[in-house]
Order: structure tokens, then C-alpha cells, then sequence
């Protein structure tokens, strides 16, 4: 540390200015809209609570909460437990082509959503879809993975592309976790005759917890804020995706930028935030009861 | 598991991490083999991996007549600018509050953790009136210029790698008679050339996967990124080999530079639990 104190303020400048301009001033203002009408080209005009009543009692909001819901709930299980398995998998000493295997389950992990949704649309195609195709030869009907007449279809398919496209990332947080088990803390539990199942639950899980809190949390906010997945999958925001399987960042989205309407979509992203926290701050509340700290 | 392992259980093993792998890598070959189809072929059932006939027309047609040349060298120009700035910023930043002690220091920090938390959504609105403001909106510059105020993780990475140094470094080099900035430029800089290139891959991926940004702030065609064309191309329902075409250049980019940068990039992600 040193003394030359007027530096340190000419270093971090650039950042001040970030915070300021990008940050502050756009959460502050963004929380002044969701109480105006504001339309881009009319000044503001103050409202109220008006947009946060109008929102809470439009069944559209619920409806795409209950859809971010859903969408969660699928695919954070799915993709922790599969990232977990993998990882365990990956880590066995007598695996060879280990970074081989590892490069393959994380290029989703870089793939551009667009490029990983139109690919992904055209295998759920109704007709041509090399899925239905393949579910075919073993005697399953085709299904309408992307425009069933169930609103749960739709939103599992589109959380088992997230899985997809996101669960290297989760693997490799968990792979590293598990780097950090000594290797002969196994080796003298299978001497004493543990079972591989017994290894897993008994010594590999309890030390990676943290870091299965940790990507349990992310991909949750991940969730919570799905866009480009749907964006990708139906190629625009009002073409294709119907009302039942809308989300909230696509109602925010349509609001400000197709219909201007600024002000209910500032008061949806706020509602959106304190969802998030509120869920983050539960798990938070829970993570005493599995996670295991040293 | 070790060389006791019985056979059946490494078997097991391989067939698990081969079928998993399977379903990773099948949309690419899928993506890859569609792009090379003849119209006619596309919609062919039972679906061929290998084209019968091979057809590259789509490529040509993909880079030429929907522009994808050009969309291209946007993506490049801007992802090039914005590794620039990311760099420079965040490591000047970051040398600021690893090298000196003042008031403000860790109000700075705090503030830079929680910048993490805030989530885009709500800044969003804002964010597009300040550059409206500015009258700058369907022009690169809100794409380009937030990357040349420093960003928290790119911050957060640095520090701590200059945190890393030895102090003796710098205080060697005041007593010879350096001035911050130059020790800045001629020590730390070189100096921190892992957790440059770390950064580099992780700003290259964010900004060449970004789609919600161009989304926002272009509108006309010509200034288009590779996203926000094959977003085009899927809105304008062209056939699929056009748009898997379009897909893999736009892929293949972010996969050679994750290829080539393999170590950094998922080093990156295991220390910090992010990804840019």
C-alpha cells in the first residue's frame, strides 16, 4: 500500500465514472419510470403506483412467472445433477482423453446462443426434426416440441437446451471442486472396502457442496433471466413465442423496446430483481443445512 | 476408482461419458451436415449425417447475398475494440486499488462486488435514454465505449492477480525513480500477461456471443453483428441449410479462439465461478 493517494483516484477514474453513469444513475432513474408513464418522446409524467398495480394484475405477468418458474425448476436439478455425474465421472483416475471428454461437453459452453438455437429448433422441427425422427424408430409419435398445445412441453424443451448449452460451465466448477479431494483420502477408503457409491456421498459430495451451492445459485439467477435461449429457439420476440410460454425478460423487452410502454416494463424488471433476491436469499437461508465449509 | 478397478466399471465409464458426449457434439455435426444440403435434401427422410449431394452453395450464398462478409467483419471490428479497451481499463483499474491506499478504496471494491449483483435487466431501460441522450443510438459506440470504463470482473481478475505480485516490485521501482503510470506500463503491465489473456478470451466470447446489446442499439443492416444476422435470417424463415450456414460462421470464431485458449478460459471459470 502506498501513501501517493491522489493516484489512486487517477487509476480508478474510468471505473468511478462507470458506476456513476451506467449504474446509479440508470437504478435510480430506472426505479423513477416505474412510477411515471413515460413513452420516449413525452416527458414523464408521475403516476404513482399505477404501473405496479397495472402489472401485478395482469394475468400475463403471473403467467410468465409461472413459466421462469417451471422453466427453474427443470433446469437447475437437471443440469446440477448432470454436471455432477460428469464431473465425478471425469475425475476417475483411470480415465484417459480426460481433456478431450472435457472439450466436448464444454463446447456448448461457448457456442453463441443464436448459432446453438436455430440448430436446436430445427432438430425439434414437428415434420423434418431429426429428434421425432429418431424417437420414430423405437414406435414414439412425433411431438410439437416447441409449439405443443401444452405450455409444459414447451418450456421443458427449451430447459433441456439450457441444460445443453450451459451445463459445461457447472462442470467445471464442480470438476475443480473435486480436484481438491486428496486423492488418497479415496484410495485408503477403498481399502477399507467403501463402495464407489459410498466414496461419492461419503467424502466427494460433502467437500464440493460449497461449490455445488455455488452453481446451484448462478444457474438459478441464470434461469430467472432467460432470453437469448427463446430469442434463439424462435428466432424474435414477438414472432412465434406465444403468450403462454412468455417469460418475464421477453415482456420487459416487447414492453420498452417494441411498445414503449417504459414505465410497467422498469416496474416488471423490478419485480423481476426482487424475485431473485428473495430466491437467492432463500437458498441462502437453507445452504446451512447441506453446506459443508472448512 | 484406480487399476483395481474391475473392467465392467471403467467400461461403464467410457460408455457414459461416450453417450454423453454423443448428445454434446451431435447439434454441431447436425449444424454442419444441414448447412452442406441441397434443398432438397434438407427435408430427406430417413435424415443423412454425410450430404448426398455435397452442396457448399449455401456458404456462398450465406457470405455474399445476405452480407454475412460483412456482419463478420463488424463482429471482428467490435470484439477487437472492446478487447482493447476491456484490457487497458480493467488492469489500470486494477492497479489503482491493489497499489495505493485511499479514502475511497474499499467503498470502490464494495461497489464493484455488488455491480455484479445487479441484474441488466433494470439498467437497461436507463442505460439506451443515456445514449439516445447522446444521440449515438443505431451506432457501435454504446457496444464499444462502457468496455473502456473497466468492468467488475475484469477488474476483479486483475487484482487479484496483482495482488499476486511480489510489493518489491514496486517499491524497487519508486526508489529508482519511476513514476506510477510508468511503473504501470513497463512493470505490472508485461508483467500480468496470464491474467491479460484470460481476460482477453472471456471479453472476445461475451462480446462475439452478445445478442441482447446489437438487439437494442442497431438497427440498420449494414452495421449488423454475425447474432444479429442469423437472427435476421431465422426471422425471415430462409430455408435451413441457409441458416445452419449462417450458424457455422458465426460458431466456428469462438470455437478456434476456445481451442487455442482452452487453459485460460475454463481456468477463468473455476477461480471466479463466471464467465465474463
Amino acid at each position: 500500500m502506498h501513501n501517493q493517494r491522489h493516484w489512486g483516484y487517477i487509476f480508478t477514474l474510468p471505473f468511478v465514472i462507470n458506476v456513476i453513469v451506467f449504474l446509479l444513475f440508470p437504478i435510480v432513474f430506472s426505479a423513477y419510470i416505474s412510477f411515471t408513464q413515460y413513452d420516449l418522446f413525452n416527458p414523464p409524467k408521475w403516476i404513482g403506483l399505477t404501473n405496479w398495480i397495472n402489472v401485478l394484475k395482469k394475468q400475463e405477468f403471473w403467467l410468465s412467472m409461472r413459466n421462469v418458474s417451471v422453466f427453474a425448476l427443470i433446469f437447475v436439478p437437471i443440469q446440477t445433477a448432470l454436471a455432477f455425474l460428469i464431473a465425478f465421472l471425469l475425475n476417475q483416475a483411470a480415465l484417459r482423453a480426460k481433456s478431450l471428454f472435457r472439450l466436448f461437453y464444454f463446447l456448448p459452453v461457448v457456442t453463441p446462443w443464436l448459432a446453438a438455437g436455430v440448430v436446436w429448433s430445427w432438430m425439434f422441427n414437428y415434420q423434418y426434426g431429426v429428434i421425432n425422427w429418431f424417437l420414430g424408430l423405437f414406435g414414439i409419435n412425433p411431438v410439437n416440441w416447441l409449439y405443443h398445445k401444452s405450455w409444459v412441453v414447451v418450456i421443458t424443451s427449451i430447459a433441456l437446451v439450457n441444460v445443453w448449452k450451459g451445463m459445461g460451465q457447472s462442470m467445471v466448477i464442480l470438476l475443480a471442486g473435486m480436484q481438491n479431494v486428496p486423492q488418497e483420502v479415496l484410495e485408503s477408503a477403498q481399502i477399507d472396502g467403501a463402495s464407489g457409491w459410498k466414496q461419492l456421498t461419503h467424502i466427494v459430495f460433502p467437500i464440493v457442496t460449497p461449490m455445488v451451492y455455488m452453481v446451484m445459485i448462478l444457474s438459478t439467477i441464470s434461469a430467472f433471466q432467460a432470453f437469448d435461449v427463446f430469442l434463439g429457439l424462435f428466432g424474435g420476440i414477438t414472432t412465434g413465442i406465444s403468450e403462454q410460454v412468455m417469460v418475464p425478460n421477453l415482456t420487459i423487452y416487447r414492453d420498452s423496446f417494441l411498445l414503449f410502454k417504459m414505465g410497467p416494463a422498469s416496474a416488471t424488471a423490478w419485480l423481476l430483481f426482487f424475485v431473485i433476491l428473495a430466491i437467492t436469499l432463500f437458498q441462502r437461508y437453507f445452504e446451512k443445512r447441506w453446506v459443508h465449509y472448512e | 476408482m484406480n487399476k483395481r478397478t474391475p473392467l465392467f466399471l471403467k467400461l461403464l465409464l467410457y460408455v457414459l461419458l461416450i453417450a454423453g458426449a454423443v448428445v454434446m457434439v451431435f447439434p454441431f455435426v447436425w449444424m454442419i451436415s444441414t448447412s452442406l444440403k441441397t434443398v432438397g435434401a434438407i427435408a430427406e427422410m430417413p435424415p443423412r449425417i454425410i450430404p448426398k449431394p455435397l452442396d457448399f452453395s449455401n456458404y456462398e450464398t450465406v457470405w455474399n447475398k445476405v452480407n454475412f462478409a460483412r456482419y463478420t467483419l463488424n463482429s471482428f471490428i467490435i470484439v477487437g475494440l472492446d478487447m482493447v479497451g476491456a484490457l487497458i481499463s480493467s488492469s489500470l483499474v486494477a492497479f489503482g486499488l491493489a497499489m495505493f491506499d485511499f479514502k475511497l478504496r474499499n467503498v470502490i471494491f464494495v461497489v464493484m462486488l455488488a455491480t455484479m449483483m445487479v441484474p441488466g435487466q433494470v439498467t437497461m431501460i436507463p442505460t439506451y435514454l443515456i445514449w439516445k441522450q447522446f444521440r449515438v443510438l443505431d451506432t457501435w459506440y454504446p457496444l464499444i465505449v462502457p468496455s473502456y470504463l473497466g468492468g467488475a470482473f475484469g477488474i476483479f481478475l486483475m487484482h487479484q492477480y496483482m495482488k499476486s505480485l511480489p510489493k518489491e516490485l514496486y517499491e524497487s521501482a519508486v526508489i529508482d525513480g519511476c513514476s506510477p503510470p510508468g511503473i504501470f506500463f513497463r512493470i505490472y503491465l508485461p508483467l500480468s500477461k496470464p491474467a491479460l489473456s484470460a481476460l482477453g478470451v472471456f471479453t472476445f466470447m461475451g462480446v462475439w456471443n452478445n445478442t441482447v446489446g446489437p438487439l437494442i442499439y442497431l438497427q440498420t443492416r449494414s452495421k449488423y453483428t454475425l447474432p444479429l444476422g442469423l437472427l435476421f435470417l431465422k426471422s425471415e424463415n430462409v430455408n435451413q441449410a441457409l441458416m445452419m450456414a449462417g450458424a457455422v460462421i458465426i460458431t466456428l470464431p469462438v470455437v478456434i479462439v476456445y481451442l487455442l485458449a482452452q487453459k485460460h478460459f475454463v481456468q477463468g471459470i473455476a477461480s471466479t465461478g463466471l464467465k465474463g
